[in-house]
């Protein structure tokens, strides 16, 4: 069955019994076909019937992350494990976004509470990830020093849900990282799809009589993403949450770049 | 909405310091709808080419997980183009100076788009 005939089937379902726990299905399948209003309505509801309802917070806390809002997020998931202590979803949920907001002990608090309960390997990596970029901040590594491009900007990137990825011409990552909510680096898969961008760019330029490209900032229902030309072919991309100002944004475009620029010098020295 | 009041919403952007066109376009084939444009700009190829790049960044976006676009914002070393967008098929470009002041010219781009739904 289509997921389209699974919405309209569980939406049917709903209309009947309103307080059936069906909308949890629902309204997740919405959220993954981004049409997070109408999820976050259905959830809201749910709730409403369903306060005690641990998965039903967890819902609304993921798709309060999808539209951005991590205060809503973080206070979903802590109702959560008012209610189910032991919630697998809400601790790696809590450890992702505490990490985004470089509340590294409550990272590792919350993802190792996540290990303890047999999560996958993708929480392991998380916390390694978290537990490395703690022992650099203890250990005051200047980020241009360290060996491990992911950390090139982490010094950088301060607030809630800012990322930086450096890519080359083949719109492979050089340095950053991109993290999910699971905690899984996607780094690789959204710098393949963000790099065309550019290839479009570099064409209208050709025909528009503008001069070269300096930045593209556009604005999504999830995020506000800026890519810049960066030396040597490679191109920078930061994105924040719709939180942040803009005005902020290219400051930290610029921040981004001229760590970049040292970088890539430092790297291409013979 | 009428083509006057495409005129007139037009008419609004185009008041704002630096701005040197304005164009409502189809983002599925590039072709203008309607246009405020000063001597000497190119309509056609600012239509065909702006749209190209926002159904591009829609795509992306969509494919990166990251949502719908609402607003795109290219600087180059001697203009700008800004292009805003809602649920349908129009787009509204600007194309101005560098130094136009581009937090105004959003604020009444993304009201515009409000206008043309």
């Amino acid at each position: 069955m289509s997921t389209t005939d699974e919405i309209r089937q569980w939406s049917e379902e709903l209309a009947r019994d309103p307080a059936s726990l069906v909308f949890l299905q629902l309204a997740e399948a919405l959220r993954r076909q981004g049409q997070t209003d109408v999820a976050l309505k259905i959830a809201a509801r749910g709730i409403e019937r369903h306060p005690s309802n641990a998965d039903a917070h967890d819902l609304m806390a993921r798709i309060a992350v999808d539209r951005g809002d991590f205060d809503r997020a973080i206070s979903e998931w802590e109702t959560v494990l008012r209610v189910a202590s032991d919630h697998l979803g809400a601790m790696k949920g809590l450890g992702y976004i505490s990490f985004q907001q470089g509340r590294l002990d409550d990272a590792e608090r919350y993802l190792s509470g996540a290990a303890a309960q047999g999560a996958g390997d993708d929480v392991s990596t998380a916390l390694d990830m978290v537990r490395r970029s703690s022992a650099e901040m203890t250990a005051t590594v200047d980020p241009q020093e360290s060996t491990d491009p992911k950390w090139l900007f982490a010094d950088l990137l301060v607030e809630d849900q800012q990322t930086a990825l450096l890519l080359d011409t083949n719109g492979y990552v050089l340095g950053g990282l991109y993290l999910d909510p699971d905690g899984h680096d996607l780094a690789q898969e959204i710098g393949a799809q963000l790099s065309g961008i550019s290839d479009e760019v570099v064409r209208a330029m050709r025909h528009l009589d503008i001069g070269d490209w300096r930045s593209i900032v556009f604005e999504t229902e999830a995020a506000v993403v800026a890519m810049a030309p960066a030396p040597h072919a490679t191109l920078l991309v930061v994105a924040t949450s719709r939180a942040t100002p803009l005005g902020l944004m290219r400051r930290l475009l610029d921040r981004c770049a001229a760590r970049a620029a040292g970088w890539l010098d430092a790297v291409r020295e013979p | 909405m009428s083509s006057s009041s495409f005129g007139t919403v037009l008419e609004s952007i185009t008041r704002q310091r630096g701005v040197r066109a304005s164009l409502i376009v189809s983002e599925s084939d590039g072709l203008i709808i309607d246009a405020n444009l000063r001597f000497g700009q190119d309509g056609d190829r600012i239509a065909a080419l702006a749209a190209s790049l926002y159904r591009k960044a829609r795509l992306s976006a969509g494919a990166a997980w990251l949502g719908a676009v609402a607003f795109l914002q290219l600087d180059a070393e001697r203009g700008r183009i800004c292009v805003a967008g809602g649920r349908g098929d129009l787009i509204i470009v600007v194309v101005a100076e560098p130094a136009a002041n581009v937090g105004l010219i959003r604020v009444e781009l993304l009201k515009a788009v409000d206008q043309l739904e």
